[in-house]
């Protein structure tokens, strides 16, 4: 078999797989949507295609006019941006000193970082949201996104694998051209790590827009408030009167954004590290 | 080119953060006096409380209220949060079995001063619902709603076997005589498909405490220090039960009753169900023709479970007075009859219950039902730590529903557990 | 790990300059998350009044409790399934993917839907999937001759509800792999290829280790996230308001804080699920310096 044959039974075998696998991915996916659009007496129909096609669903949703979706849109996006900026700007700066930079106790700091992931989240609500009570916070959205802007031990802890993997002789390059840490950091280690920025972004901003409990009780109840707590009202109909169809509808809306954000962040997972130019 | 993206990023933060905080709450100082309401519900409650405020505001204009409505999980972590934090709501809604908790943990005001300035006022209430909010020191919340339980039966399934609807002053045996007729393997694959009859078991209000009492037992005693399901009477009952799902197959056990949701009458493959007043605007849009029915009678005569939502005041409001004028409102005729329009709920008003209000609102099933059977209704019961002691049973009692345990045995172990929790809350 | 770029003369200021936001953030969550949950953990509190000094009576109680032993038991059993699923599943995948063939982005779409879509929608569907009668599991198994299962019955679910949270956790585990395998060197494989290494050899010679740092750090993330996870555990498997026929932890933890009025007994209960977590991530860090390639 000659070799250009057995790449292309590689190939084939490669879509082969990733695609028994998509259906698996996806098919509990297309069941939401084919849901989101049946009537509810219909929500146990097994098949693909709602019986009856109804947009009744979607109207349920916006029918209430205490519940403005272009302010909870509004209000999710503004903090699952902040979220997403303040941790690219913060995880990265501390994920290069981490990685990159030889300093006194940067095990023990890097250790005791891993460590607050550990908690559950359950229990670190309360004195959480007495400390912001105590800043006179509670009822904004400032607590929300402000802590996305003192770090984080996910995304510090990602990008500083990340970092740990580019070449070192970039660095010493850098340093002979007389670069200091703050322009090594701007210059080499953000326009390399864009795979890594990306992933973290991806996650930061999904985190952010997911989250329930938080904007729950740190914002103001229904009108003012994010999309995930908003639609988080309509479940109560469901466990009242087992209708799932609007909460499927509002599962559909909400991960859009998600979508778009997704969309336009994984062009960087092509780009690979061009070692052009660096001596080896 | 660094400098310019670091102000970008900068000026872009203040312009989010100016957005953000637009529509926050409003200063506080000065001006008129603000209460917080909070409650559980739907956008359409959300939508009603609103209402209720606009028409409360317009009579008191030195008062403003804001509503905050979450859906009942996110409710409860948040109210104890703003509890734990110690700026909790001015009033908030109490699902009555939680009651007592709050009440014995000093959180909730006690309203006497005020009901007592106000003779009268709980007259035109059906007392039985005033009964879960009494204490010797006096009432530290009032009843909004009430909910009594009764069968829902799906007409289209009655018919179709010639089974004659259930009518006030059948029996538990008729129940499950019923319910065996109407189970039945409708396509003809071996299995069956229709069941007759399905209800919870895991909380005591859909039908086991009614059983119980119908039996002639009791689920616990006055004083909340002795829990009575495992008592002769009450093992009468969950033998029903029991022989129900795993003799007669009549009653689709738990894991089976999952597959739709977890409410096989509404997917439209159980006969009958045993629910209260809030299933009914969901059950509207079933593809069947359904109605309901008064409880079955056991040898210990007919019973029923009420139980109320209602609202208490934070002893920590600023402002009690504006807080019990709210409760007031609400309680009125006014307050009432839009309270009566979402359709969830029975007025604790006598006469907005038995007004068209509620009697013929838009969903037109036999809503004189609910009424009824207020008269052998028995309260929910309520009392410090029932939450985990409810909790005890239901999960205890949960591998009994699945086949996996024994009826009695597991009785034995839970009662036990469940009395430590009774000690532990003295 | 003492290798690293010294900082030179006034640079010390800019390396504690960047590293402001994270010592202040470190700060905070030391006494917001860690110490405070401690210091509850040895009291009693049920979040109305105020707390009082219990002493060790939390952890005391903690194992006298059959119940808590059995969540135990279950997570650390979910544990030892979902990591090496989530982590070998995901490499798998962005492997496959970075062979750069054409229509990728369409698969990476794809396989990160389930991380996006919402816990009680997916929850939902997987109910009608996995249902004993009305499945869809079980429809193709009978059409195919085989004994239906009852997924979700008490000696499945755990594996069922496994399946789930692997297939949810697929989508961020590849991200984290692209992202890391965009970090090798494509000269590399150009070398091994010279050398004469087919493709399952240059996965292991060149993939494998390079890939290292970022299995490293799924591995320590999955575990972090399987101890504590439970939204799919909880929609697929609770029983009426109650308890799951599969309890975990953390659902526990939950349960105590909010709704048992125990919020001292669910800080214990924390801080012992942190011990746990903590000596596999001491594993972690130490097999990290053993067996972790870094440049």
């Amino acid at each position: 078999m000659g070799k250009r044959a057995q790449t292309r039974m590689i190939d084939a075998l490669t879509y082969l797989i990733l695609l028994i696998g998509a259906v698996g991915m996806v098919t509990p996916f297309l069941w939401m949507v084919s849901t989101s659009f049946k009537l509810p007496a219909d929500q146990f129909t097994k098949t693909f295609i709602p019986p009856t096609f109804t947009l009744k669903n979607f109207q349920a949703l916006f029918a209430y006019r205490d519940i403005s979706f272009p302010l909870l849109f509004l209000n999710s996006t503004v903090i699952a941006l902040l979220t997403t900026i303040g941790q690219l700007l913060t995880c990265s700066m501390a994920a290069f000193c981490f990685a990159v930079v030889r300093f006194k106790g940067r095990e023990v700091l890097f250790t005791l970082l891993l460590l607050t992931l550990l908690i559950p989240f359950h229990v670190t609500l309360i004195p959480n949201f007495i400390i912001f009570s105590w800043l006179g916070l509670v009822g904004t959205s400032v607590p929300l996104w402000l802590p996305a802007f003192w770090g984080g031990a996910f995304g510090t802890f990602l990008l500083r694998q990340y970092f740990l993997t580019i070449p070192r002789d970039l660095v010493d390059a850098a340093r002979v051209d007389g670069a200091t840490l703050p322009q090594i950091y701007w210059q080499v280690y953000l326009p390399l790590a864009k795979p890594a920025l990306a992933a973290l972004a991806i996650f930061s901003f999904q985190g952010a827009w997911n989250d329930l409990l938080r904007p729950l009780v740190y914002m103001p109840a229904a009108p003012n408030t994010t999309l995930t707590v908003g639609l988080a009202l309509f479940q109560t109909q469901m466990t009242r009167g087992g209708n799932f169809t609007v909460l499927m509808a509002g599962a559909l809306i909400s991960i859009l954004p998600l979508l778009i954000v997704f969309f336009f962040a994984q062009r960087f997972f092509i780009e690979g590290i061009a070692l052009t130019g660096v001596k080896r | 080119m660094k400098r310019t993206l670091f102000s970008l990023i900068l000026v872009l933060i203040l312009a989010l953060t100016a957005c953000a905080q637009a529509g926050g709450k409003p200063a506080a100082s000065g001006g008129p006096v603000e209460i917080r309401f909070m409650a559980w519900g739907d956008p359409a409650e959300l939508e009603v409380w609103k209402q209720i405020v606009a028409d409360f505001e317009k009579e008191n204009a030195n008062v403003k209220v804001s509503v905050e409505v979450s859906d009942w999980d996110s409710y409860w972590t948040k109210l104890k949060t703003l509890l734990a934090a110690n700026t909790p709501p001015d009033i908030f809604a109490i699902d009555a079995p939680l009651y007592k908790d709050y009440q014995a943990r000093g959180v909730l005001l006690n309203l006497k001063p005020y009901l007592d300035a106000n003779p009268g006022l709980l007259d035109g209430l059906y007392p039985v619902t005033l009964k879960a909010y009494e204490t010797p020191e006096g009432y530290f919340g009032l009843p909004r709603d009430f909910q009594t339980i009764v069968v829902f039966y799906n007409k289209d399934m009655f018919d179709a076997a010639g089974v004659p609807y259930p009518q006030q002053g059948w029996t538990y045996d008729d129940l499950r005589e019923i319910a065996r007729k109407l189970t039945r393997d409708t396509n003809g694959d071996g299995k069956v498909d229709q069941y007759g009859f399905y209800a919870d078991l895991w909380d005591m209000e859909l039908i086991w405490s009614e059983g119980i009492w119908a039996y002639g037992g009791d689920v616990i005693n006055a004083d909340a220090t002795r829990t009575l399901i495992g008592t002769p009477e009450a093992r009468k009952a969950w033998k029903l039960f029991h022989d129900m799902i795993f003799v007669d197959g009549s009653w689709p056990d738990a894991n089976t009753a999952a597959q739709y949701g977890g409410d096989p009458f509404l997917a439209g493959v159980a006969a009958m169900t045993t629910i209260g007043h809030w299933a009914i605007p969901g059950y509207a849009e079933a593809s069947f023709k359904w109605d309901v029915a008064p409880m079955p009678a056991g040898p210990a005569g007919q019973a029923t479970s009420v139980n109320s939502a209602g609202f208490v005041v934070a002893k920590a409001t600023k402002y009690p007075q504006e807080s019990f004028n709210f409760i007031k409102f609400v309680l009125s005729e006014k307050g009432q009859t839009r309270l009566a329009e979402l359709g969830f709920a029975c007025p604790v008003l006598k006469s907005v219950a038995e007004s068209p209000a509620f009697l013929e609102q838009e969903v037109k099933v036999n809503h004189q039902v609910f009424l009824d059977s207020l008269a052998f209704a028995r309260m929910k019961p309520s009392f410090k730590g029932y939450e985990e002691w409810s909790s005890v049973i239901g999960d205890g009692m949960s591998v009994v529903w699945t086949g996996e345990a024994d009826l009695d045995a597991t009785l034995d172990e839970v009662v036990k557990q469940a009395d430590e929790v009774l000690a532990k809350n003295k | 790990m003492e290798a690293g770029l010294k900082p030179l003369g006034r640079e010390k200021f800019w390396l504690w300059a960047m590293l402001t936001p994270t010592l202040f953030g470190l700060f905070f969550s030391a006494f917001g998350s860690l110490l405070a949950t401690l210091a509850l953990s040895f009291t009693r509190w049920d979040l109305l009044t105020p707390p009082q000094w219990a002493g060790f009576a939390n952890y005391v109680a903690l194992f006298k409790d059959p119940k808590y032993l059995t969540a135990l038991i279950n997570t650390v059993r979910f544990t030892a399934m979902y990591v090496p699923g989530v982590v070998i599943v995901s490499l798998l995948v962005a492997v496959l993917m970075n062979r750069g063939l054409k229509g990728i982005s369409f698969f990476r779409t794809a396989y990160y839907l389930p991380a996006v879509t919402s816990a009680v929608a997916t929850a939902l569907v997987w109910q009608m999937i996995y249902g004993k009668d009305t499945g869809i599991l079980n429809y193709l198994l009978e059409s195919m001759g085989l004994q239906p299962v009852c997924w979700l019955c008490t000696d499945m679910a755990l594996y069922s509800v496994t399946i789930v949270n692997i297939w949810g956790a697929i989508g961020e585990g590849m991200i984290i792999f692209l992202a890391g395998l965009t970090a090798i060197p494509k000269e590399y494989y150009e070398a091994a290829e010279m050398d004469g290494a087919k493709g399952i050899q240059k996965f292991f010679r060149i993939t494998l280790p390079l890939i290292t740092p970022s299995i490293f750090f799924q591995t320590l993330i999955s575990t972090i996230n399987a101890f504590q996870a439970y939204d799919y555990i909880y929609m697929l498997t609770r029983r009426g308001q109650g308890d799951s026929s599969v309890p975990v932890v953390v659902f526990s933890i939950y349960r105590n804080a909010w709704h048992f009025s125990n919020y001292g007994g669910a800080s214990a209960q924390a801080i012992e699920l942190t011990l746990i977590v903590a000596v596999l991530m001491g594993l972690y860090l130490w097999l990290e310096k053993r067996f972790v390639v870094y440049e």
